[in-house]
């Protein structure tokens, strides 16, 4: 019967098809970093790189990168390093899967305390202590290593370094006469004059969440202190104490104030940044990798981009926080992956990469890297000397609460912000869902 | 009347409703206008989009989203297309949605017509596994798929993307066709038995081209799932060569920042071939009819 | 006949090759789900083995009752819509001129990614330069809801866009449906003096049922199980205001890394669109297929 032939035809082909290419993965699989099989005397080695700088709209890291991959082999010429690229979001939900089933790149990027700790409890990312020695260790800015040691041991090496001031348009301030506040009251003055003259005082986009918190953190610090806020996030000491109740109220104020944008709880941080750039809002807390945009960034116009300046999150009186108490933290960081079999490579290539890295990112990419930069070298727009200056002048630096705690804590309380934010909770029913997700 | 019927003009009418004057007029009238709204809502969205690439991260954050973009970058596509890879996912979306699309609907029509025409005892036993496939939450089964694949060596393979799409698709194309062929006519089946047909030829010279409509049907359904999927892609590809569209739309969400303009694009470019595929099939659909096979 | 068409060798080579590929990548992970339902697991070291435990704490987990209602209010609205649907495809396969390319056009949402979607959505909803607002504005309307940040707005903002991207779909289906309908019954009809409406309710309608039938399952559970705009545009909230099932059970596996709980999200899910489609074609079941000799 012809039909009968035409189909088990179709199926012995597929069924071919499908054995080849199972085979063929396979074969590309045994090739991946086992380093053997070629004679010689350098065995060929190649090695695995997950990041998450596309080329689309990363560029500039990218080009570092791409960059710093060719030296290398060129130094190496028996390593071939294989990237793959991914967005923020899908870098994240890849990285989960590939740990899933023990299939996690030979070197990837990490971030640092809490999202670190479920990958080190389960052996997947491996020491990198011996790379800090001769003299790598001491080219990192105080305090950035630590966010990635667990145990006293190293577990990734940090690429970025980041400081959130608040951003303002200098000619709005100048248009109403405002000064650049120095004291929590002087600001809500600001926001007051401004919201009565229908100008949005703080673009806020609180549908990611993390945005909202900075605001929180720094209102924790100032008037509860670093050490109350790091304890409370550690789950050591309460978010019910009284300074930090206060703090949790005064985020309510403000929003009583109408000092956000229309409907901050609903935009992204990409719609309410618009706002900034478009004059639409006075002012802006983010970090520093935001400055490109302030400096650099042809794409926005020059008369807005020179009418940027930034201050530092006043001070509350009576508050136990100072005024060069910072929040954030290093950024992003390199791994080595522990079932990696070439790790040894793999080690030595994260060690040349974070150096060559830092001498590079600021410049070609407008990132601040973890290791120290010597600014006096390089010709950098004023907004990065001055917010370099601020750095080195830091008396403290508090990590992102989300990055610290772990995933559930962070989920819960990157909720409890939208919540607070959105007044659906009073500062006490805050507290209580952070004690008790956090002292579990 | 006969002669209406078996030519079975239909769809594009030229004859009109023979109902009453004035008041049938003006409610045809006020239906024809609904119609026209509706229409242009459904437009504004390939406007929009178009608009939406022709312009840079200002101008859609601060313009009116419908506003004409103050300078017509093309070179959004340009950079898309050389910078963004879009050409190598481009290529990857079509064939593996075309092989995936062909496959779901070759195998659902052999099932449905087994489920449906030939006789046997679990015939419902086994309608009813497919359609319980239906249930499961598509996210649920990453993790358990992906180390499946793994274990296969199929991942970063284009064969994990084909399977899985034929997988998920299967339930519905067969709940679309099954409708379809619980209505065929006994007798064509009794006449090509009679005259010493096999069930093979019955079914793929007979029944199947029968089908014509159905599965026009099923294969836009299809074609547009697979198209626009993205978490299997995401989850299972790796390499840049073999990613398709929608993933490599991702490419210009930066970790801090995101180039609109280029996403633009790039949708743009990927609503394209879906749309003359659409387009093309449902032009098919009519034609199946029109053919008349099957009033017969 | 009968042995031509009971031959079972003909049967398994058409019927088997779908079956295990269903059985492989279906059937397989749903057991997988329901394991690690069972077992408390942040999806990167080994799973430990909890019993009940996760299935407990589902029963108390207010914030997952919430996204269930959620999910529950969006399969209603789903399947109301389906009236529409059925409506406009009736409109469009009559004999309306134009009718071929309102079709067309009308099922071009259809084909848009859901990334698309959202984004023209979100410029619509967006607070003070959206489509939405600008329009009332306009019309005087002093100060126009954040649509996506009102608590008590945002779940009936997201229908409409979740809606009207499926709207397309259902009406090709009905389309195709009606087009089956013999133009024979409609022409007799007419000259036993039946107008238009009447034509629809007792002659078409009754002609499709079997496939608005299929339609109601297939809106109720895709709505229960439906993931897509929510997450985009507002990854669930202001605080869970817009959470869904799927949504919820995609942040604790992926976000809070409680693999082994979302399994059991999961794993529920499924049962509930099990049971919602039983109670369906329970509710709608008739005996009759209909014939057209």
């Amino acid at each position: 019967m012809p039909v009968m032939k035409k189909i088990s035809m179709l199926l012995t082909i597929s069924i071919l098809l499908a054995l080849t290419a199972c085979g063929q993965a396979k074969n590309e699989g045994g090739d991946k970093g086992t380093g053997g099989g070629e004679g010689g005397d350098t065995k060929k080695v190649t090695i695995t790189f997950m990041h998450l700088w596309p080329e689309g709209v990363s560029a500039g890291q990218n080009r570092i990168v791409n960059q710093i991959i060719q030296e290398y082999q060129n130094d190496n010429p028996n390593v071939t390093i294989k990237q793959d690229v991914l967005d923020n979001e899908q870098y994240k939900n890849k990285l989960k899967v590939l740990s899933s089933s023990n299939q996690l790149p030979d070197v990837g990027v990490t971030w640092a305390a809490g999202f670190l700790v479920p990958y080190v409890e389960g052996n997947l990312f491996t020491p990198l202590d011996d790379l800090l020695s001769e003299g790598l260790g001491d080219s990192f800015v105080a305090g950035t290593t630590d966010a990635y040691a667990i145990d006293g041991k190293t577990y990734a090496l940090p690429l970025e370094f980041n400081i959130a001031p608040i951003y303002y348009n200098r000619a709005i301030f100048e248009q109403y006469n405002l000064d650049v506040p120095e004291t929590y009251e002087e600001f809500k003055q600001v926001v007051s004059t401004l919201a009565s003259n229908g100008v949005a005082p703080i673009a806020l986009g609180n549908r990611d969440r993390w945005t909202g918190s900075l605001w929180y953190m720094y209102l924790a610090d100032r008037i509860a202190g670093q050490e109350a806020l790091a304890s409370a996030i550690k789950g050591e000491g309460s978010f019910a104490d009284e300074a930090l109740l206060r703090a949790a109220t005064e985020v309510q104020n403000l929003v009583d104030m109408n000092a956000f944008v229309r409907g901050f709880n609903g935009l992204s941080n990409e719609e309410a940044k618009s706002e900034f750039l478009n004059g639409n809002a006075a002012m802006y807390l983010m970090g520093s990798w935001d400055l490109p945009n302030f400096t650099t960034n042809e794409d926005i116009p020059q008369e807005f981009r020179d009418s940027v300046g930034f201050f530092k999150f006043p001070t509350v009186e009576g508050g136990r926080g100072n005024i060069n108490s910072w929040v954030g933290g290093p950024g992003v960081g390199l791994f080595v992956s522990e079932k990696s079999p070439v790790k040894e490579e793999a080690k030595k290539f994260v060690r040349y990469f974070v150096e060559r890295w830092g001498e590079q990112s600021v410049t070609g990419a407008g990132v601040i890297p973890a290791t120290k930069v010597d600014t006096a070298s390089l010709d950098l727009p004023k907004l990065y000397e001055d917010l370099f200056n601020e750095m080195n002048n830091a008396t403290s630096i508090t990590l992102f609460a989300d990055v610290q705690m772990e995933a559930q804590a962070a989920e819960t309380h990157l909720n409890q912000i939208q919540a607070l934010f959105g007044k659906s909770v009073t500062p006490q029913q805050f507290a209580e869902t952070h004690d008790k997700v956090l002292q579990r | 009347m006969t002669s209406m019927s078996q030519t079975g003009r239909i769809g594009s009418g030229a004859s009109k409703h023979s109902s009453g004057g004035v008041s049938g007029k003006i409610g045809y009238l006020i239906l024809y206008v609904i119609l026209l709204v509706v229409a242009g809502f459904q437009l504004f969205p390939l406007v929009w989009l178009f608009f939406f690439s022709l312009k840079n991260n200002q101008e859609i954050f601060n313009l009116p989203p419908l506003a004409l973009p103050k300078q017509w970058r093309w070179e959004n596509y340009v950079k898309v297309w050389e910078a963004g890879n879009i050409d190598i996912y481009f290529f990857n979306s079509v064939w593996i949605t075309v092989v995936s699309t062909v496959l779901t609907v070759i195998l659902g029509s052999l099932v449905t017509f087994a489920i449906t025409r030939m006789r046997w005892k679990l015939s419902s036993l086994v309608l009813g596994m497919f359609m319980a496939a239906m249930m499961i939450p598509v996210h649920s089964t990453l993790i358990p798929l992906f180390s499946m694949f793994n274990r296969v060596g199929l991942i970063d393979h284009p064969l994990s993307l084909i399977i899985s799409y034929v997988a998920f698709n299967m339930p519905i194309t067969i709940m679309i066709l099954l409708g379809f062929y619980y209505a065929l006519p006994k007798e064509v089946e009794e006449a090509s038995v009679i005259d010493g047909c096999s069930v093979h030829r019955m079914f793929f010279r007979i029944i199947l081209p029968m089908t014509g409509s159905v599965l026009a049907t099923t294969s836009i359904i299809n074609m547009i799932y697979n198209w626009n999927e993205f978490i299997f892609v995401n989850t299972f590809i790796s390499s840049d060569r073999l990613k398709t569209l929608t993933v490599g739309v991702q490419n210009f969400i930066g970790q801090y920042t995101t180039d609109w303009g280029a996403i633009g694009a790039t949708l743009m470019i990927s609503v394209l071939p879906i749309l003359i595929a659409f387009l093309f099939l449902s032009d098919r659909i009519i034609e199946g009819i029109a053919a008349g096979s099957v009033k017969g | 006949m009968d042995k031509v068409m009971s031959n079972k060798k003909v049967i398994a080579l058409y019927v088997l090759p779908a079956l295990l590929l269903i059985a492989v990548i279906i059937y397989v992970p749903l057991v997988l789900t329901a394991y690690y339902g069972l077992n408390a697991w942040n999806g990167i070291g080994s799973p430990r083995f909890i019993g009940l435990s996760n299935y407990r704490e589902l029963i108390r987990d207010g914030l997952f009752w919430d996204s269930a209602w959620h999910s529950f209010l969006l399969a209603i609205f789903s399947t109301l819509s389906l009236i529409l649907y059925l409506a406009v495809a009736m409109v469009l396969a009559s004999r309306i001129k134009g009718a071929n390319t309102f079709r067309k056009i009308y099922l071009i949402p259809m084909l848009l990614s859901s990334v698309a979607i959202a984004q023209l959505w979100l410029k619509v909803y967006h607070p003070t330069n959206g489509i939405l607002n600008s329009f009332l504005e306009t019309l005087g309307v002093k100060n126009p809801p954040s649509w996506l940040a009102d608590s008590s707005l945002v779940l009936y903002a997201l229908f409409v866009p979740i809606l009207w991207q499926y709207a397309g779909f259902y009406i090709l289906i009905y389309y195709a449906a009606l087009k089956n309908i013999p133009t024979t019954l409609e022409e007799a009809a007419k000259i036993d003096g039946a107008n238009a409406l009447q034509i629809a309710w007792r002659i078409k309608l009754p002609l499709t049922m079997e496939v608005v039938k299929v339609t109601i399952v297939l809106a109720a559970v895709g709505s229960l199980k439906y993931f897509d705009l929510i997450y985009i545009m507002t990854g669930g909230g202001p605080n869970g205001a817009s959470e869904v099932m799927a949504s919820y059970m995609y942040r604790l596996a992926f976000r809070s890394y409680d693999f082994g709980y979302a399994s059991a999200v999961g794993f529920f899910l499924l049962i509930l669109s099990l049971a919602v489609t039983w109670i369906i074609r329970r509710l709608t079941a008739s005996d009759d297929k209909i014939q057209y000799s």
